[in-house]
C-alpha cells in the first residue's frame, strides 16, 4: 500500500489569501533558531578581511604581500593579480559603460575603503595583522567630494566619463517652455536631500567555499538578490552559472544595500580557493557597513513648474543632481526613479527634467529603498503644496484635480490599469478629518499635511527580462514544497508566496514549506527590490501551484472518466465544479497519483515575466511595471516653537496594494517604511569628512528611529484588485516612505508657516527658519 | 571583536579592592563597564595601549544599594541608574535624581551603568554630576591607605573629576524645604547624550529664593555653578518676569563655551523653563 | 575554568579571561540566537537577561558573570511551548527580518517580569535600547501588552 496521508494538516488555514496567517518562519525567529549568514560557521573556517584604501583617490603603483603571506596563521592573500580583473556592475545590460567596478581594484582606488586586496587567516587578529603587513605604494591623486565641484571642468577625473557624469537622463515631453509662459503662476524651488544609509541590522556577511577539484563555488550570503550575485560571481570568476551556488540564508534586512555582489563576496570565494578549499567568512563591522557597502544618493533637486489659475498643472521642469559616490551601482535606475515617478501621480503633458548621476570620491551610492523616489517625493510633494498655495487652492483639491486615473497611459507610456489614488486620498482625508484641521490649528502650533506616492512592481533594469520562477512539489503525504527564487529578506515574501501557493492549490497554508533564494535549487528570480516580489514572484508561484493542481486533476479526471475542465480543488477537496459535488479529499487524490499504476510525481512549475518595457534613457519612455500601486499619506504635527522640536501626532497611510495577501504583514511593511521615512525626515544624515569618509558612521552618531518617538499610525488598505496580480495583489514595501518627508514639511508649514527645503528637519533648522520668518514679518510690518 | 588580554580581578570586599588598586600598576576600575568596554574596543581598533589589569567592583556588596540614614540618603557607587530611577527612597529634594536618571541613554545602559561610573568617568557630558552639585552631595572615597576622604561634589568637579581613590558613595541631606527643577535638552532625538542640562535647587525663605544652586552641564567642561545667576536669583521672589530678566544675569561664558548657535539658544530656553517651573511650584 | 549559569544549565568553560559574554555565547556555546549589529552598545541585538535585568552582552565580560543567572533567547521556550512573549510576537506580526527579535524579546521579558501591565510610555522607555529597522515598533508594543496580560493570568493561575 502506498504511503497514504495518515497525517492531518491543520484546517485552520485554508483559503489563506487575505488572512493574517502567522509567518512561516516565525517560530524559528522568536526562539533564536533561525540561521542568518551572520551565524554560519564551519569547522576550520577562516576569517577573511578586505584590504581597503586609506586614500580617497590614488593610483596603485605596487602591492607587496610577501610579509603578509609569511605571517603564521595566514592561509591566503589575494590582490588583483590573482583575479581575471573583470569589471562588474548593476546596470550592465542597458548601460555597459557603467560597468566600472572591479572586485579587487588593479589600477586605481576611488574612495577611502575601496578594496584592493584581501586576506584569509585562522582568526581575526591574524587577518588584521596580515593586512597591516601588506605594503602598498600609492600615487595620491586629487580627490573631489562635492557633487557640484565634481561636475566642473578641471575636477579630478574619477572614471572615464566627462565631468564625472556617469549617466545623463534627459526627459522631455511636449513644449514646457511655451506652457510655462502660458501659465498663470510659475515658481522654482531647490531641495536638498542628504545621503543616508540603509542601516540594516545584520551587516553584510558571507561565507565562500571553493570545491577545488570540481571547480565549483558556494557562497552563503545575506542577499536580496542571490541570482544577481551568482551572475556577477560567475562573470568575474569565469565560471558557468551552474558551478556557482549562492545560498541566501535568512536575511537581517537589506533595504537595497544587499542587492548586488560586493567585492567581499568575490573575495570570500577566491580566498577559499587559494586556501585550498577551506571556507572563508567575511563580515563587515558597523564601521565598514557605513564606509564600504552602499548608501543612499544625496540629491539636489531643482523644480520649476507652472500652474493655471484653475489649478491645472501646466508644465514641470527641473534638474536632479545625484551624488553617486565612487562607482555606479544602481545609479541609472535611481536617477530614473527620481524623475519618472511623477508620471504615475500627475497628468502632465509638458515636462523637461534632466538628471545627472555624478561620481565623487565617497562611499558608493546604491539603491536604497525607494530608489530615488524618496528624495524626489520630498521635492515634488513639497513643491505641489507651494503651487497650490500660490493659486489659493487647498492642497488636496489641487492634487485631486491633477492626479492620474485608472486605465490611462501616461505621457511616457506607463500603462496604469487599476489606480486607487483618488480613493486613497479621499480615505486618508476622511480618516484624518482634514477639513476640520487644515489651517485651523495654528494657535496650537499644529498642522496637517499630505503627500502622495506611487509604487512600481519591478523594473527591467539589469536584464532584458525580469522573470521569476517557482516550483511547487507535492509529496506523497500531502505536504508541499514551494521552491521560489524570490528572496525573503524579512518582508515576509516566503509567507505571502506560501499563501498564494496554498490558495491556488486549494489546500491549507500549514501544508506548505518554502525554500527560497538558493540558486542551485530554486528557479531564477531577479531579487527583492522595487516591491516586485508579491506581484512577479507571486504570479510565478500561482502558475506553479496551478500546474501542480492540474497534474493532480488530470489523474483524477482519467480515473473517474471526467472532463478535467469540470474539476477543481477547493478547501482541501476535489470538487466537480458543474454540480458542486465533492469527489474526494485532496489526500485521497494524492494517494491516487502515487498509486502503482499512475505513480505520478506532482511537480508544478511556473514562470512569469511581466509585459513591461525598460525605461529608454534617450526618451524617458517605458512601461516599467506590470501594475502600479498608489498611496496617500497624511501627517499631523505639533511644532514646539521654543525648542524647534516637532512632535508627529499621527500618520495616516491609505495604500492601494491591489489586495493584501497577508494584511498584518502588509501593515507591518507600511509601518516600517513610514519609520524609515520619519528617520530620513528628522534624524538621518550621512555626512562625510574631508577625506570623503563617513563622519558619523556608527549608530552613536547616525541615529535611526527608536521606540520612543514612534507616532500612532493608521493604515488604510484600498483594494483595487488588480487584474494582473496574483489574486488581485500588487506589490508594496517602498511607497510608504516616499511622501513622508513632504507630508511632514507640508504639515509644518500648516502649523507655523515655515517651509523647509533641506532634510533632515533638525530642531536648529526649525528655530533658524522661525527666526527668519519673524524677521521678515517685522521688516514688512515696519515698511 | 576579541579584546586585548588583561588580568581580571574580582574582589568581593572593598578592602581587597582597595588593596589591589594600591598594589597594581597600569590598572583600571570597572564599574558598570558601559564606558570601559567600549573604550577597550576603540583603543584596540586604534592601536592604543590597553590596561594590563582590570578590577571589577561588581562583586562588592558594600558598594551596592540606597539607604535612608535618617537625615541623609546614601547612594552607593555601584548602584545602577535604573535602580536610582526605581528607588522609593528618593523623594522630596532627592527626586531630582530620579528625573535625571530617567533619560540617561537607553534602558539597557541604565540597567548596567552605575552612579559611580557616571560621576568618575571624566566625560564632561554625563548627567549626574550637575545633579550632585545642585544637591550639595558629598562624595566619599577610600584611598589606598584605607582612609576615607569626603569631597563636596562641587569641589570634585572643579578639580576635573580627578581622583586616585575608589569612590564608594554619595550622601545627600534630606531637605523638604528645597525644591528642584531639572531641564535637559536633546540634540534631535530622545535617546542620545544630552545637548545640555541644567539642575537648579533652591529654597523659599520669606517668599524669596535663597541658597540657590544653578548647576550646568554644558558638555564642554565639568559640571559647574553659574554663580552670577545664583546671585541674581537669591533674594528675588518667584514671578513671571523673572525668567526674562534672569537672562541678563548669566555667566555667559558657561553657556557659550564652544557651542552651536542652537545650543546657546537652548540654554536660554532652559533657564526660562526652569524659572517658569519654579514660579509654578511656589504659586 | 569559568563556571557560567546559562539557561538554567551550568557550563564549565576554559576561557581566556577577556572574552565578552556575547563571544562566549555565540562562539564557545553555539548559542547564535543572540546577535550583534554594532558591537558598541547602541543596537540592543545582543541583549540577554542577567539576574532579571536586560543587559548588553557585547559590553559584559564573561568572567564577570560567575554566579549570575543568565537567560538567552534559547532559554525561553518550555519544550515545544513558546513563552507568552514569543507567541505574542508571532501573533501580532511583530516579526519581520527577525534580527532584532531575540534582543527585543529579552528586553520585553525583563520588562514584563517586573511589571506585567506597563503603560505605553513604560514600554517605550523599556525598549529604547533595542533598534528595529524593519518595523516601527507599534506591533511590538501590541505584542508586549498582550504578553503581559497572558503572563499575569499565568501567574495568577
Amino acid at each position: 500500500m502506498a504511503a497514504s496521508a495518515q497525517k492531518t494538516f491543520s484546517k485552520e488555514y485554508v483559503d489563506p489569501v487575505g488572512k493574517s496567517v502567522p509567518r512561516i518562519d516565525g517560530r524559528g525567529i522568536v526562539t533564536g533558531q533561525t540561521k542568518y549568514a551572520f551565524d554560519v560557521s564551519f569547522p576550520n573556517m577562516l576569517v577573511g578581511k578586505m584590504l581597503r584604501s586609506p586614500h580617497p583617490h590614488a593610483r596603485i603603483i605596487s602591492i607587496d604581500t610577501s610579509k603578509a603571506e609569511k605571517l603564521p596563521g595566514v592561509r591566503a592573500v589575494i590582490t588583483a593579480r590573482d583575479t581575471h580583473q573583470i569589471k562588474f556592475g548593476s546596470n550592465e545590460y542597458f548601460f555597459p559603460h557603467t560597468v566600472d567596478q572591479m572586485a579587487i581594484e588593479a589600477e586605481k582606488v576611488r574612495y577611502v575603503g575601496d578594496e584592493l586586496g584581501a586576506v584569509a587567516a585562522v582568526d581575526e587578529e591574524t587577518a588584521l595583522e596580515a593586512l597591516s603587513l601588506i605594503d602598498v605604494q600609492y600615487e595620491i591623486l586629487p580627490a573631489v567630494f562635492d557633487v557640484r565641484e565634481a561636475m566642473k571642468p578641471g575636477a579630478p577625473q574619477i572614471h572615464e566619463s566627462l565631468n564625472n557624469i556617469a549617466v545623463i537622463l534627459p526627459v522631455n515631453f511636449g513644449n514646457p517652455d511655451r506652457a510655462l509662459k502660458e501659465a498663470d503662476y510659475v515658481r522654482e524651488d531647490l531641495f536638498f536631500a542628504p545621503a543616508a544609509h540603509m542601516a540594516a541590522l545584520e551587516p553584510h556577511v558571507c561565507v565562500g567555499q571553493w570545491e577545488i577539484f570540481s571547480n565549483k563555488v558556494t557562497l552563503w550570503a545575506s542577499s536580496q538578490a542571490p541570482f544577481k550575485c551568482r551572475e556577477a560571481l560567475a562573470k568575474t570568476l569565469k565560471l558557468d552559472l551552474n558551478d556557482v551556488r549562492v545560498i541566501k540564508m535568512a536575511v537581517g534586512g537589506g533595504f537595497g544595500g544587499k542587492l548586488e555582489m560586493l567585492p567581499m563576496d568575490f573575495a570570500a570565494c577566491l580566498l577559499s580557493r587559494k586556501a585550498g578549499g577551506l571556507p572563508v567568512k567575511i563580515c563587515c563591522n558597523r564601521e565598514e557597513e557605513f564606509l564600504a557597502t552602499r548608501r543612499k544618493h544625496g540629491m539636489i533637486y531643482k523644480i520649476k513648474s507652472g500652474v493655471k489659475k484653475d489649478g491645472t498643472l501646466a508644465a514641470i521642469t527641473g534638474e536632479v543632481i545625484a551624488d553617486g559616490g565612487a562607482y555606479c551601482s544602481y545609479g541609472p535606475t535611481v536617477l530614473a526613479a527620481a524623475i519618472m515617478r511623477i508620471f504615475m501621480l500627475y497628468k502632465i503633458q509638458h515636462f523637461r527634467m534632466t538628471g545627472y548621476r555624478v561620481y565623487t570620491n565617497t562611499p558608493i551610492s546604491g539603491a536604497m529603498r525607494g530608489f530615488g523616489g524618496v528624495q524626489a517625493g520630498f521635492a515634488i510633494e513639497s513643491h505641489m503644496d507651494m503651487l497650490a498655495e500660490a493659486i489659493g487652492m487647498d492642497p488636496v483639491e489641487f492634487r485631486l484635480k491633477n492626479i492620474t486615473t485608472p486605465n490611462m497611459v501616461t505621457i511616457n507610456k506607463m500603462v496604469l490599469t487599476t489606480n486607487g489614488l483618488k480613493e486613497c486620498i479621499e480615505k486618508a482625508i476622511e480618516s484624518c478629518r482634514w477639513y476640520e484641521k487644515r489651517g485651523k490649528q495654528k494657535h496650537l502650533c499644529r498642522g496637517i499635511g499630505i503627500g502622495i506616492a506611487a509604487d512600481v512592481m519591478g523594473s527591467k533594469m539589469y536584464k532584458s527580462h525580469e522573470s521569476a520562477g517557482s516550483i511547487v512539489k507535492v509529496e506523497e503525504d500531502g505536504s508541499v514544497y514551494l521552491f521560489t527564487g524570490a528572496a525573503d529578506t524579512g518582508q515576509g515574501s516566503n509567507t505571502a508566496l506560501s499563501q498564494i501557493a496554498a490558495q491556488e492549490l486549494g489546500v491549507s497554508y500549514s501544508r506548505i514549506r518554502c525554500k527560497s533564494g538558493d540558486t542551485e535549487i530554486t528557479p531564477f528570480d531577479t531579487g527583492s527590490f522595487a516591491s516586485r516580489v508579491t506581484f512577479i514572484s507571486g504570479n510565478a508561484t500561482l502558475l506553479a501551484a496551478r500546474d501542480a493542481k492540474n497534474q493532480i486533476l488530470a489523474i483524477v479526471a482519467e480515473d473517474l472518466e471526467l472532463d478535467i475542465d469540470d474539476l477543481d480543488i477547493k478547501t482541501e477537496e476535489v470538487i466537480n465544479t458543474k454540480n458542486k459535488s465533492v469527489l474526494m479529499s485532496f489526500d485521497k487524490a494524492l494517494e491516487l497519483c502515487y498509486a502503482f499504476h499512475y505513480g505520478k510525481q506532482i511537480i508544478g512549475r511556473g514562470s512569469y515575466n511581466p509585459k513591461t518595457t525598460p525605461i529608454d534613457f534617450r526618451t524617458g519612455e517605458g512601461n516599467v511595471s506590470g501594475s502600479y500601486g498608489f498611496e496617500a499619506q497624511v501627517a499631523e504635527v505639533e511644532v514646539n516653537k521654543e525648542t524647534g522640536e516637532v512632535d508627529v501626532l499621527k500618520l495616516w497611510d491609505a495604500h492601494d496594494i491591489g489586495k493584501a495577501i497577508n494584511p498584518q504583514s502588509a501593515e507591518g511593511q507600511i509601518e516600517g517604511s513610514l519609520a524609515m521615512g520619519l528617520g530620513y525626515t528628522f534624524m538621518e544624515n550621512l555626512r562625510f569628512d574631508n577625506k570623503g569618509r563617513p563622519a558619523n558612521g556608527n549608530f552613536a552618531n547616525y541615529r535611526i528611529p527608536r521606540s520612543i518617538g514612534t507616532p500612532p499610525i493608521e493604515c488604510i488598505m484600498v483594494e483595487t484588485n488588480d487584474p494582473n496580480g496574483p489574486f488581485g495583489a500588487k506589490g508594496m514595501g517602498e511607497a510608504a516612505l516616499l511622501p513622508t518627508s513632504a507630508a511632514i514639511a507640508n504639515a509644518i508649514y500648516d502649523a507655523v508657516g515655515i517651509r523647509l527645503k533641506e532634510l533632515p528637519f533638525t530642531p536648529d533648522k526649525i528655530i533658524k527658519a522661525l527666526k527668519e520668518k519673524e524677521q521678515i514679518e517685522s521688516l514688512s510690518k515696519g515698511a | 571583536m576579541l579584546l586585548r588580554p588583561f588580568n581580571f580581578h574580582t574582589p568581593n570586599s572593598l578592602e581587597s579592592a582597595v588593596q589591589a588598586y594600591g598594589k597594581l600598576r597600569d590598572v583600571k576600575l570597572q564599574a558598570g563597564g558601559t564606558f570601559l568596554l567600549n573604550s577597550l574596543k576603540t583603543m584596540k581598533r586604534k592601536g592604543v595601549k590597553t590596561p594590563q589589569h582590570i578590577i571589577s567592583l561588581a562583586h562588592i556588596p558594600e558598594l551596592r544599594g540606597i539607604e535612608d540614614q535618617g537625615d541623609c540618603v546614601v547612594i552607593k557607587s555601584m548602584t545602577n541608574i535604573d535602580e536610582i530611577y526605581d528607588s522609593p527612597l528618593l523623594t522630596g529634594n532627592l527626586g531630582v535624581l530620579r528625573v535625571a536618571a530617567r533619560n540617561i541613554s537607553s534602558q539597557l545602559i541604565r540597567n548596567m551603568a552605575t552612579l559611580g561610573g557616571n560621576l568618575t568617568c571624566r566625560y564632561t557630558w554625563t548627567e549626574m554630576p550637575a545633579v550632585m552639585v545642585a544637591s550639595r552631595a558629598r562624595m566619599h572615597f577610600v584611598g589606598v591607605d584605607g582612609k576615607e576622604e569626603i569631597v563636596p561634589a562641587e569641589d570634585f568637579f572643579k578639580n576635573a573629576a580627578k581622583t586616585d581613590k575608589i569612590f564608594t558613595h554619595v550622601s545627600i541631606k534630606k531637605d523638604d524645604g528645597i525644591s528642584f527643577v531639572y531641564y535637559r535638552a536633546k540634540k534631535s532625538v530622545h535617546v542620545d547624550i544630552p545637548l545640555l542640562s541644567l539642575c537648579v535647587t533652591t529654597r523659599l525663605v520669606k517668599g524669596k529664593f535663597s541658597q540657590t544652586i544653578v548647576a550646568v552641564n554644558n558638555g564642554v567642561a565639568f559640571a559647574q555653578r553659574d554663580r552670577k545667576l545664583e546671585e541674581f536669583l537669591n533674594g528675588k521672589s518667584p514671578g513671571k518676569t523673572l525668567a526674562e530678566t534672569a537672562l541678563e544675569h548669566l555667566d555667559a561664558a558657561i553657556y557659550d563655551a564652544r557651542g552651536t548657535d542652537y545650543k546657546k539658544y537652548m540654554f536660554r530656553v532652559g533657564i526660562k523653563h526652569i524659572l517658569r517651573d519654579l514660579t509654578e511650584k511656589h504659586r | 575554568m569559568t563556571k557560567l549559569n546559562i539557561n538554567k544549565r551550568e557550563y564549565q568553560l576554559d576561557l581566556k579571561g577577556h572574552e565578552t559574554l556575547l563571544e562566549v555565547l555565540r562562539d564557545n556555546l553555539g548559542l547564535t540566537g543572540t546577535k550583534t549589529a554594532c558591537e558598541e552598545s547602541e543596537c540592543g541585538t545582543c541583549t540577554v537577561v542577567m539576574e532579571g535585568k536586560a543587559v548588553l552582552s557585547c559590553i559584559t565580560l564573561a568572567a564577570n558573570c560567575v554566579g549570575k543567572e543568565i537567560t538567552t533567547i534559547e532559554g525561553l521556550a518550555d519544550g515545544e511551548q513558546l513563552h507568552p512573549v514569543q507567541q505574542a510576537f508571532i501573533d501580532h506580526g511583530a516579526v519581520q527580518c527577525g534580527f532584532c527579535i531575540p534582543g527585543m524579546i529579552m528586553s520585553a521579558k525583563a520588562l514584563l517580569d517586573k511589571n506585567p501591565e506597563p503603560t505605553l510610555e513604560e514600554i517605550q522607555y523599556g525598549l529604547d535600547g533595542n533598534l528595529c529597522r524593519c518595523a516601527c515598533y507599534l506591533k511590538i508594543f501590541d505584542a508586549i501588552r498582550d504578553a503581559g496580560e497572558k503572563m499575569k493570568t499565568l501567574k495568577g493561575s
